[in-house]
C-alpha cells in the first residue's frame, strides 16, 4: 500500500511537471533552461565530490 | 529647464553605486547554489567534511550578503530621488517587479539565510537542506525580478502609454516577466554568478594548496568549482550569444556600437575583431576584420541584413520627424485630455513620441515646433551611444570570459588527474584569477546601461527628461557620499573576506566521517569564528560518544 502511495504520488508529481515544461518551454524557454541548468550543475559537481572521494578511497586502498 | 549637469551627475551616481552593488552580487547568486550542491553531497554521505565545507563557504557568503544588502537597498530610493520623472512615467510597471522583488524572494532568502547559518544544530539535515536551496531560490529570484525591471527597460514589453495620465499603464503582466530580453538575461546575469563563485572558491581552495592547508576541504572544493565552473561559463557564453540574438531585433543601434559597424556592410558582414572607433569622423581608425563572421554570429543566418551606424541614425530622423506631433499632440491633450483632434493627431504618431521627446531637448523653449533640421540632427546623433566604450568594454568581457573557460579546463583536467598540487603555477593564477569574473559582470552592465543610452526606457523615455531636478551642488555631494561609503563598504568587505579566509574552514571531522582524519592541526580556531557554539556542540557531543 506504501509503494502504491508513493508511485501515484511521484506519478502526479511528473505529471504536474511535464506540464509545467510544456508551459515554460512554450513562453519561457530560457527560464525553463536555467531551471533544469540549474538543477543538473548542482548534481554534477555533487557528483564531482561523490568521484574525488571514491578516487580518494582507491588510492588510499592502493597505498595500504 | 533640464540641467544637463545634474543629468550626467544623477547617471554617474547611479551608475557608480549599481556597480559597486554588483561587486556584491555575484557572489552571492552563484555561492549560494554551490552551497546547495555542497550540503547536498554532506546530507546523501554524510561524510562531515562537507558539512564543514558548506559551513566555511557560508560563513564567506554571510559577508558578502550583509555588505551586499547594504550597497543595494539605497538604489531602489535613488530611483525616487533622483530619477523622479522616470518613476512617475514607468512607475505602474516597473514598481510592480521590485516590490515582488522585495516580499517574495529579498525576504525568503533574508530569513532563510538566518536558519542557514544559525540552524545547524536546530534542524534536521533535511531540513537544513531544504533552507539551504530556499536562500539559492531566493537569491536567484531577488535577481530575476530585477532584471525583469531591467528588462522592460530594454525593451518595454507589457505596457502601454496613456496620454491622459501621461503615464505608462500595465497591460500584460506575462509580456512584462517573459519578454525575451528578460529571460536571457536573467539566465545571463544568474549563471554569471555561477561562474563568479566557482572563481572564487577556485582562487581560494589554490590559496590553500598552496599553503598546504585544509586540504581535504581545498582540494574537494577546487574539484567541485571547477566542474560547476566549467559548465556555467559555457552557459554564460551561450546566453551571451542569445542577448546578441535577441539585441538585434530590439535595440539595433547598441549592436552597431557594440560591433563598430558604422555603415550598413553587404551580407555575410566582416566581423570587427578589434577596431579603434572613431565617433566624431564615424569610422573605425583602424580595423583587424575577420570576413563573414558577424552575420551568422548575431542573426545565425548568411543573409540577415545588420544596420550600421549612419542608416540607424538616418532612420531615426525620420521617426524624430514623425515623433513631433505626437508630442504636440500630447501638449494639447494636456491641456483638455477630451480634445478629438488631439488624440487622433497623436494615435498616428505615438510609436515615435520617444523621438520627439528628444529633440525637445534641442528645440528653442523646449518647444518641438520650433524645432529646426539642426536640432533635429542633433537628436539623431544623440540616438547612436559611445562606440569607443561599448565596443572595447564588450570585447573585454568576451575575452574574460574565454580566458574563465580555458582556466576551468585546465582547472576540471588537473583535479580529475589528482594531481592539482603539482601545478602551483597554475594555483598561483587561480588566485588572481579571483577579480576576473567580478570585472567581467562589471563589463557587462557597462555594456548593457550605456548600449541603453539615450533612453532609460527604450524607444520612449529619453534620459534626459528622466533626472529630477536637484542642484549641481546636492549631486557632487550625494554622489561624494555615496561613493565614499561604498569604497568603505569594499574595504570591509575585504577586510572580513581576507581574515576569514586567513583564519580558515573550522577543522574538527574525524568522528563519522567515513575514513576522513580529524586533524586540527590544519589551521583555523576550532571554538573561534561565528561557528563556535555549533562547533562546541560538536566537538562535546565527539568527546561524549568516546566517553560512553
Amino acid at each position: 500500500m506504501k509503494v502504491i502511495g508513493y508511485f501515484l504520488l511521484f506519478f502526479v508529481l511528473a505529471m504536474i511537471l511535464i506540464v509545467l515544461a510544456i508551459i515554460l518551454g512554450d513562453s519561457a524557454p530560457w527560464y525553463f533552461a536555467w531551471i533544469i541548468g540549474t538543477g543538473l550543475l548542482i548534481l554534477t559537481s555533487a557528483a564531482a565530490g561523490f568521484m574525488f572521494d571514491t578516487q580518494e578511497d582507491k588510492a588510499k586502498g592502493e597505498l595500504q | 529647464m533640464i540641467n544637463d549637469t545634474v543629468v550626467a551627475l544623477s547617471r554617474w551616481q547611479f551608475a557608480s553605486t549599481a556597480l559597486y552593488h554588483f561587486l556584491f552580487v555575484p557572489l552571492t547568486l552563484g555561492l549560494t547554489v554551490f552551497i546547495a550542491s555542497l550540503e547536498t553531497v554532506y546530507v546523501v554521505t554524510g561524510k562531515s567534511i562537507y558539512r564543514e565545507m558548506t559551513q566555511f563557504w557560508s560563513k564567506l557568503l554571510l559577508i558578502n550578503f550583509a555588505l551586499g544588502v547594504a550597497t543595494g537597498l539605497t538604489m531602489e530610493f535613488e530611483f525616487g530621488t533622483n530619477w523622479s520623472f522616470y518613476s512617475g512615467f514607468v512607475g505602474d510597471i516597473f514598481g510592480a517587479p521590485l516590490a515582488i522583488e522585495g516580499l517574495m524572494a529579498f525576504f525568503m532568502e533574508s530569513t532563510m539565510i538566518g536558519l542557514m547559518i544559525f540552524g545547524w544544530d536546530k534542524l534536521s539535515r533535511g531540513q537544513h537542506l531544504i533552507v539551504t536551496y530556499l536562500v539559492a531560490l531566493g537569491s536567484n529570484l531577488s535577481a530575476l525580478w530585477i532584471l525583469v525591471a531591467n528588462g522592460f527597460m530594454q525593451d518595454p514589453q507589457g505596457a502601454i502609454f496613456n496620454p491622459v495620465t501621461l503615464r505608462m499603464e500595465l497591460q500584460s503582466f506575462s509580456a512584462l516577466i517573459f519578454s525575451h530580453d528578460a529571460q536571457a538575461k536573467f539566465v545571463h546575469t544568474s549563471i554569471a554568478g555561477y561562474v563568479t563563485a566557482a572563481i572564487f572558491v577556485a582562487g581560494v581552495s589554490a590559496y590553500y594548496m598552496l599553503k598546504k592547508r585544509h586540504l581535504e576541504i581545498a582540494k574537494r572544493s577546487f574539484r567541485m568549482a571547477t566542474i560547476f565552473g566549467v559548465l556555467s561559463t559555457i552557459g554564460v557564453i551561450t546566453l551571451g550569444d542569445a542577448l546578441g540574438f535577441i539585441g538585434a531585433h530590439a535595440q539595433p543601434a547598441k549592436i552597431a556600437a557594440m560591433e563598430a559597424m558604422w555603415v550598413t556592410e553587404p551580407t555575410p558582414a566582416p566581423f570587427n575583431l578589434a577596431a579603434w572607433p572613431n565617433q566624431a569622423k564615424q569610422e573605425n581608425t583602424w580595423a583587424l576584420q575577420i570576413p563573414y563572421l558577424l552575420t551568422p554570429l548575431l542573426t545565425h543566418t548568411m543573409d540577415t541584413k545588420i544596420p550600421g551606424i549612419a542608416e540607424i541614425e538616418a532612420d531615426n530622423v525620420v521617426r524624430i520627424k514623425n515623433g513631433i506631433p505626437a508630442v504636440e499632440a500630447l501638449k494639447l491633450l494636456s491641456a483638455n485630455p477630451t480634445d478629438p483632434a488631439a488624440m487622433t493627431q497623436f494615435k498616428a504618431h505615438e510609436q515615435d513620441l520617444g523621438y520627439g521627446f528628444l529633440v525637445e531637448r534641442y528645440a528653442q523653449d523646449q518647444d518641438v515646433s520650433k524645432a529646426t533640421d539642426a536640432d533635429i540632427a542633433k537628436a539623431a546623433k544623440d540616438t547612436i551611444p559611445d562606440v569607443f566604450t561599448i565596443y572595447w568594454v564588450f570585447r573585454i568581457m568576451v575575452a574574460f570570459a574565454f580566458l574563465m573557460l580555458a582556466f576551468f579546463v585546465f582547472g576540471v583536467i588537473y583535479s580529475l588527474r589528482n594531481d592539482i598540487e603539482k601545478h602551483p603555477v597554475y594555483l598561483r593564477f587561480a588566485m588572481w584569477m579571483i577579480p576576473v569574473p567580478f570585472l567581467a559582470c562589471e563589463m557587462g552592465w557597462i555594456t548593457a546601461e550605456l548600449g541603453r543610452q539615450p533612453w532609460t526606457v527604450y524607444n520612449l523615455l529619453p534620459t534626459w527628461m528622466s533626472a529630477s531636478s536637484h542642484s549641481v551642488s546636492y549631486m557632487v555631494f550625494s554622489l561624494i557620499g555615496f561613493v565614499s561609503l561604498y569604497s568603505i563598504f569594499i574595504i570591509i568587505e575585504m577586510y572580513l573576506m581576507v581574515r576569514a579566509i586567513k583564519q580558515g574552514p573550522d577543522v574538527h571531522h574525524g568522528a563519522n566521517t567515513g575514513g576522513h582524519t580529524k586533524d586540527k592541526s590544519l589551521g583555523g580556531s576550532v571554538l573561534g569564528g561565528s561557528y563556535a557554539p555549533v562547533h562546541a556542540k560538536a566537538l562535546m557531543d565527539e568527546q561524549s560518544a568516546k566517553e560512553v
